[in-house]
């Protein structure tokens, strides 16, 4: 094996293979355990981190994968839509409960996360500032309600967890939903100073949709 | 553009597969909402597990609730509990006196402790006693065995967990148990008047006269 190229340059070029180190980690039962053992270390380290364990190793898949993956995910969209989806379901309170209890879950969680980790990291900088604007603007909000609502009822959501629990999760995905918009607004602002394009994929000068220029090399007859 | 289409159609069906099996079809949202759910489409038998307490020695719940033709309402408690626990006693002090006053309606009262290391016979006849349980309308009673008591968590779904200060967190609720001794219904422990309803419903019209 030589060493593979990235398609996505990382300043720091170990940093991907931390990614199965820290799945393995997190998939160990000691840790998984642990990790379940609050509601609020339940999302925000092991959801989190299985995000995180999916997107390193994303960054790993030769770039051939990563262009043949492009075909099915032009401007990130289905990426995008997928771990949209993926995040909604996994916060279902019931999902948290089920998890513990039924395998089938805890493994079909387990990997839909770390695919979402994936997606998301193969997914963002194809999609560009407008599908960017529409993934957060659903997944935020969406948050940001589950937050409040896990907060605001003194009723427990999940059998397994504890009141309080509950409630200081509901505050931390209230100020992560608003860290990460205003994170992602940040660096809107500092990426407008530079002349970056503002849906970066495919030829610089071809019209929204025909990207079909990483398939066919002889540039198709152009019928306007 | 048509294969991005695609795929995004397809994980959005499966995303849509999977949230209605987990919410049994946009239903429940929460494992107690999922509970109470199975509950009313599957009774749940009581399980045969050994039961003591006050004037009731050594029997099987099953039996137990399937003894004496009345439907019973169960609460799930520890007698050190101090949070839900008192909520659920003046409920089911109220109760009693609803059964009190028609006493042939057929109903009754069961507190089940998931504390027997601490909720011994003894203690649970104080208890009771502060309440002021009628022994006719309202026993109380713990599973001594800690794998039976387990058990019958387990077919009840109550999930028993320590709240972080010497006691626990529990789902507490009313739950209606048929004359066959079978779990019907679970009603939130606010929800008395609909409990006690609900009860009544299950009783057989007697012929008047």
């Amino acid at each position: 094996m030589k060493a593979p190229h990235f398609a996505i340059p990382s300043r720091a070029t170990w940093l991907p293979y931390l990614g199965l180190p820290l799945l393995v980690a997190l998939l160990l039962p000691p840790v998984r355990h642990a990790a379940e053992s609050s509601m609020t270390a339940h999302m925000l380290v092991q959801y989190a981190g299985l995000l995180l364990a999916g997107g390193l190793l994303a960054s790993l898949l030769p770039v051939r994968w990563q262009q043949g993956l492009q075909r099915w995910n032009e401007l990130g969209i289905a990426g995008l839509v997928g771990s949209a989806l993926t995040l909604a379901v996994s916060m279902v309170p019931r999902v948290l409960d089920l998890a513990l209890l039924d395998w089938r879950v805890e493994s079909l969680k387990l990997l839909a996360l770390v695919l979402s980790g994936a997606a998301l990291r193969l997914s963002w900088r194809p999609a560009g500032i407008v599908v960017q604007a529409f993934f957060l603007g659903n997944v935020l909000p969406m948050m940001g309600v589950v937050g409040t609502l896990y907060q605001d009822w003194d009723t427990r959501v999940c059998n397994a967890y504890r009141l309080d629990d509950q409630h200081d999760l509901g505050l931390a995905l209230v100020w992560i939903a608003l860290s990460v918009a205003i994170a992602w607004l940040l660096q809107l602002g500092l990426q407008r100073r530079e002349p970056a394009p503002i849906l970066p994929t495919g030829a610089p000068d071809a019209p929204a949709g025909t990207t079909e220029t990483l398939r066919s090399t002889t540039p198709s007859a152009g019928k306007a | 553009m048509l294969r991005t289409t695609l795929l995004s159609l397809g994980l959005a069906l499966l995303s849509y597969l999977g949230a209605s099996w987990l919410t049994e079809g946009f239903q429940v949202w929460t494992a107690e909402g999922a509970r109470r759910l199975t509950v009313i489409d599957r009774p749940m038998a009581a399980p045969a597990v050994n039961i003591a307490g006050p004037d009731v020695t050594r029997r099987r719940l099953s039996d137990w609730l399937a003894s004496d033709g009345r439907v019973t309402i169960v609460d799930f408690i520890y007698t050190r509990c101090h949070s839900v626990c008192s909520a659920l006693g003046s409920g089911f002090q109220q109760l009693q006196q609803a059964i009190a006053a028609n006493p042939s309606e057929g109903v009754r009262l069961l507190s089940i402790s998931f504390d027997p290391a601490h909720d011994d016979a003894a203690r649970l006849r104080q208890y009771a006693s502060q309440l002021r349980a009628d022994p006719r309308q309202w026993r109380f009673v713990t599973v001594p065995d800690h794998a039976e008591l387990q058990r019958l968590l387990d077919a009840f779904q109550v999930v028993v967990i320590p709240d972080g200060l010497g006691g626990y967190e529990h789902n507490a609720a009313l739950l209606v148990v048929d004359q066959r001794g079978r779990l019907v219904r679970i009603f939130d422990y606010t929800e008395l008047d609909a409990a006690l309803a609900y009860a009544l419903a299950l009783v057989p019209r007697r012929a008047a006269g």
